[in-house]
């Protein structure tokens, strides 16, 4: 204090030590960027970023054959980068005359599961975290009401005494509420009657998971596991081929099959042939003959108007 | 004065300590590896199959499997039909040879007659109620003959199985028999151990919460 002016701050440290508020700043300045630091580690996780092609691939509905060629590769190369196998990847267009319908007889049904997992095997879902496209309700008899229905049963033996099984997948409606409030356009039924999602156009948003009525689309919360030795190879874009994080996924009547003129895999691998498919259209199918002669009494929840594509019935 | 500026300067010291340990918390968590997906095991191929039950007489043919269980006459003498035997309640008594066969067509018993279906005069045909005599390839006419509503609907594609294409003018569809999923001897599809449901990571069942009730 040997200057002749009086200070305003008579205990003013010495210079050299710091005082109070720079203390407080740098160290407020140190936390924040620590936190900021930390709020974008994440993106250190996000390895492989979509390509710039793909970021800058049009609607599916504008792509000219030739981009759709492009594409495909594009997704070819792609799978065989991750799963080291070069799958089969075709973009496949409803059929003329065509319109799919799907009919299950509860009473062959036995509950066995095994739809659920040729579904998942043939349309490449997620094994971990688990994506199932079809559920199969197991109900108390006498009511179709499916608040009583338990998914998740773990019987040593079905079917058991006292119960019916009901699987529930995509209903593929005729008015689906799914479709009207996608707000991209990602997600459309196309003139087979089967509603289908782009997964490169879909924001992830799960609008129509809240729309739907019967619980049939799936989210991919993390980015989807597949073993390579149980990839499905042959792939169609709308269909099978790997979804990634972020998009819904959902039934499809396996496109990459229905499309080609074979049976879906669920109906396929069905023990009991309870599962019936084919196209409406053609009044000599079996679908025709089913819903023409059989007791078919129910499209489920009926009174959302929804007019489902798939129909249960009973034999007796 | 001096006493206060002690207390200040613990009280920084304190924050800092606390900013630095929150950081250091912060960092750990974000840098760190993120939590471990818990694993759920692959499901049994097994449940993949779509190969039938069943294989039938043509299946067994075509498959050039060993066929001596249907050598009736290596055993049987073609001119002495073999006689059944009964139990004092009238069931039917299975002979040692055909041990493999269990009986349960209908019920009470009304229907585990061998001639119902199989041909005394000729074992190795079936003979059908109204007099026909059909080959062991024609079972499903056999069945037909008394199953006439889900023979109708067999033939119409509605009961069964069809494996293939829904599209014949694009490829085969495989239609299976009655003797691929039913037994003929005991036909009712017996009970059978289902695959493993959904990973129960958000619906466990427990005591408290059981969406069916139990009976």
């Amino acid at each position: 204090m040997s200057s002749p002016e009086p200070t305003l701050h008579s205990d003013q440290p010495v210079t050299g030590s710091t005082d109070r508020r720079s203390f407080l700043r740098s160290t407020a300045a140190f936390a924040g960027l620590s936190a900021l630091a930390a709020s974008l580690a994440p993106l250190r996780e996000l390895k492989d970023f979509s390509s710039s092609e793909e970021f800058l691939q049009k609607y599916y509905k504008e792509l000219s054959p030739e981009e759709m060629k492009k594409v495909l590769l594009r997704i070819t190369d792609e799978v065989e980068h991750q799963y080291g196998i070069r799958p089969h990847v075709r973009d496949l267009k409803p059929m003329d005359g065509v319109e799919f319908v799907y009919a299950l007889n509860l009473t062959r049904c036995i509950g066995c599961r095994k739809c659920v997992h040729a579904c998942v095997a043939e349309n490449n879902q997620s094994r971990s975290p688990e994506i199932q496209y079809i559920r199969v309700l197991k109900m108390p008899h006498g009511s179709m009401d499916v608040e009583k229905g338990n998914h998740v049963y773990d019987d040593k033996e079905v079917p058991d005494k006292g119960f019916f099984y009901m699987p529930v997948q995509c209903q593929q409606c005729k008015n689906p509420p799914c479709v009207k409030v996608c707000p991209v356009n990602a997600t459309w039924q196309e003139k087979d009657g089967i509603t289908v999602i782009d997964y490169d156009w879909c924001i992830g948003c799960r609008y129509c998971e809240a729309a739907c009525p019967y619980w049939a689309r799936r989210f991919n919360f993390t980015k989807p596991e597949i073993p390579a030795d149980r990839l499905n190879p042959e792939m169609a874009y709308l269909g099978n081929r790997p979804r990634k994080q972020g998009v819904m996924e959902k039934c499809h009547f396996c496109i990459q099959r229905t499309r080609v003129g074979k049976y879906p895999a669920c109906l396929e691998v069905c023990p009991v042939g309870a599962r019936k498919f084919g196209n409406i259209l053609d009044p000599e199918s079996e679908i025709s003959y089913i819903l023409r002669t059989k007791r078919v009494f129910i499209q489920l929840k009926e009174e959302m108007g929804t007019s489902p594509r798939f129909f249960y019935y009973f034999d007796k | 004065m001096s006493h206060s500026s002690t207390r200040t300067g613990y009280a920084l010291g304190a924050i800092t300590i606390l900013f630095f340990g929150l950081t250091a918390l912060l960092l750990s968590n974000s840098w760190g590896h993120p939590p471990a997906r818990q694993q759920i095991a692959l499901v049994d191929k097994a449940f993949l199959e779509k190969t039938p039950w069943r294989q039938t007489y043509t299946d067994l043919v075509q498959a050039k499997e060993d066929m001596s269980d249907f050598d009736c006459y290596g055993c049987h003498d073609k001119k002495k039909p073999p006689v059944l035997r009964f139990d004092a309640n009238s069931i039917l008594i299975v002979p040692e040879e055909h041990k493999n066969i269990v009986m349960g067509h209908g019920s009470h018993n009304r229907n585990n007659l061998c001639y119902n279906c199989h041909n005394e005069s000729n074992l190795e045909t079936f003979q059908v109620r109204d007099g026909r005599e059909l080959k062991f390839a024609d079972s499903t006419q056999l069945c037909g003959s008394c199953h006439g509503p889900n023979y109708r609907d067999w033939d119409a594609g509605a009961h069964g199985r069809i494996n293939g294409y829904w599209n014949t003018s694009l490829g085969e569809a495989q239609k299976l028999a009655c003797a691929n999923c039913h037994d003929p001897h005991a036909p009712r599809i017996p009970t059978h151990h289902p695959a493993p449901g959904p990973h129960a990571l958000r619906t466990p069942i427990t005591a408290e919460y059981s969406p069916v009730p139990t009976h």
